[in-house]
């Protein structure tokens, strides 16, 4: 069959699942520590045939599909909220979550007290300082921008926050929860905590709904061809053919 | 199907969620000693089609992986503790809080609810209620014949009698605190119960050592309810749900046409 009907489909496939990431990015327009995800589009052929294919042969078999998702790890805007266990970081590190299921990241610095004292996420995650949990039971919560936390006055622990060298695989987990392999941990140098803050989505959306309309036209035109293929050509082949025959 | 309807229609319910909350907010914006709560959104799980760091050939490995979110779920709704403006009204029973603890107040099931907002009255038998008739826990009696009424800073209540000169004590107001007071449960009037998740009541008499604060007699706490915070969250709410019904339009604008080929 004609090849361009199989890039068409595989074109308006790429994106419907453009369409999905944007939906999803503009879902959590309102998710505190949320990062966008980026489209990356790739040709089919690209790897696959590096070597020995005739150009021709490429064009016709060189389909555009989603290549992957890539995080935007750029900073939201901070948010004011006067809660004393609202912590925002302003530069590019992590506060380090030990779940059930390992260790994670997250920016989102809404945290609560837990009934035995701990600092936790919403989700009832102990959020990790330098020597493990950190206890900020009976008194006035207070951090440092270094991330020392202070209770009526008394250091009760610091903050883990780390950092990534930027070629670290970043995984998205759901719960503004981001899992890195641990060893590629580094010591955030360039980040500072500030309280009483916290950072609201990275979403953009103007350019959330410019991707959008992009991501709708795009597909109107792959609908376009493959109505061509199918209305027009094999309408021809199948219909006109035989009669020119007989 | 596209994920994007569902993701989308996530989208939606999260901002309605958000309104319904910034409504409840905004309609006790002068509700004395009321705690407006924030809704915390998380993103919700993710569809790994490739995944980040998977080997691509046996050298290499995939720079991004392909992961599809499926969308926002609602959190938690997190009571804000920030301290309300004080108001001066000059009644004898009105109390403000300076600091972070809760009145007790016995409920009519016998259970002890925790409340900021002190206005209080007195019953026909002179007992410290609530608006809603609860008394103050533990109990106070103010006698009928009482000329005047003082509560220190510290909680210690006294009264001057007919004849007498010196003041006489007559008991002292506690106060309640919580560690994780973000955890309360609301019940209405005003009335904070305890959960799991707040911890239970730590008592003590104010001006302690243990940050309950201070007790102000003659002024009463207003609401903490920023009402300018509350209308940009209000915008905000508006527009993401706008730009998230535009996802339902494109989407079904895109699906209108895959129905239409081939015709």
């Amino acid at each position: 069959m004609d090849s361009g009907f199989y890039a068409a489909c595989t074109a308006l496939m790429s994106k419907t699942q453009a369409l999905d990431s944007v939906a999803n990015n503009l879902a959590n327009v309102n998710t505190s520590g949320f990062k966008s995800e980026r489209n990356q589009f790739s040709s089919a052929l690209a790897n696959a045939s590096a070597t020995g294919a005739s150009p021709l042969n490429l064009a016709v078999n060189n389909y555009g599909v989603l290549g992957g998702t890539r995080l935007d790890l750029s900073e939201g805007s901070l948010q004011k909220t006067g809660n004393d266990l609202d912590f925002a970081i302003d530069g590019s590190g992590f506060f380090a979550v030990q779940t059930a299921s390992g260790r994670m990241y997250t920016r989102s610095g809404n945290f609560q007290i837990a009934s035995n004292g701990q600092l936790v996420t919403p989700e009832g995650d102990p959020v990790l300082g330098d020597k493990g949990v950190i206890n900020v039971s009976g008194g006035k919560v207070q951090v440092g921008p270094d991330g020392t936390i202070s209770v009526n006055g008394a250091v009760a622990g610091q903050l883990k926050i780390v950092d990534f060298p930027s070629t670290t695989q970043i995984t998205s987990m759901g719960k503004t929860y981001y899992s890195a392999p641990a060893s590629a941990e580094i010591a955030a140098s360039k980040s500072s905590v500030q309280q009483g803050v916290i950072e609201a989505s990275n979403v953009n959306p103007v350019s959330s709904a410019v991707e959008l309309i992009n991501v709708q036209r795009q597909a109107e035109m792959m609908e376009r061809a493959l109505s061509f293929f199918n209305s027009d050509l094999d309408k021809t082949a199948t219909e006109d053919l035989p009669r020119l025959s007989s | 199907m596209f994920r994007s309807l569902y993701t989308a229609a996530s989208g939606m319910t999260a901002q309605q969620l958000n309104l319904d909350n910034i409504a409840n907010n905004l309609a006790n914006s002068s509700t004395a000693g009321f705690r407006s709560r924030r809704i915390q959104f998380q993103d919700m799980i993710y569809q790994n089609m490739v995944t980040p760091g998977a080997a691509a050939t046996q050298q290499t490995t995939v720079a991004a992986g392909l992961q599809i979110g499926l969308g926002t779920r609602p959190g938690v709704s997190e009571v804000v503790q920030t301290q309300g403006e004080f108001s001066s009204t000059g009644n004898t029973l009105d109390l403000a809080i300076q600091g972070t603890g809760f009145f007790q107040i016995k409920m009519p099931d016998g259970q002890t609810g925790y409340t900021r907002s002190g206005s209080f009255t007195q019953d026909s038998q002179g007992n410290v209620v609530t608006a809603d008739g609860n008394p103050l826990e533990p109990a106070l009696t103010i006698p009928a014949s009482a000329q005047s009424v003082t509560i220190g800073a510290d909680g210690t209540v006294s009264v001057t009698l007919p004849g007498q000169t010196a003041s006489q004590q007559i008991g002292s107001i506690q106060l309640a605190m919580f560690t994780n007071p973000g955890g309360l449960n609301s019940v209405g009037s005003n009335i904070f119960m305890p959960t799991t998740a707040s911890g239970d009541a730590i008592v003590g008499t104010p001006g302690g050592t243990e940050g309950l604060g201070t007790l102000q007699q003659g002024m009463v706490e207003q609401s903490n309810v920023n009402v300018v915070d509350e209308f940009i969250n209000m915008i905000v709410a508006q527009r993401a749900y706008e730009s998230n019904s535009r996802v339902v339009q494109a989407t079904d604008q895109m699906l209108q046409q895959l129905n239409s080929l081939g015709r």
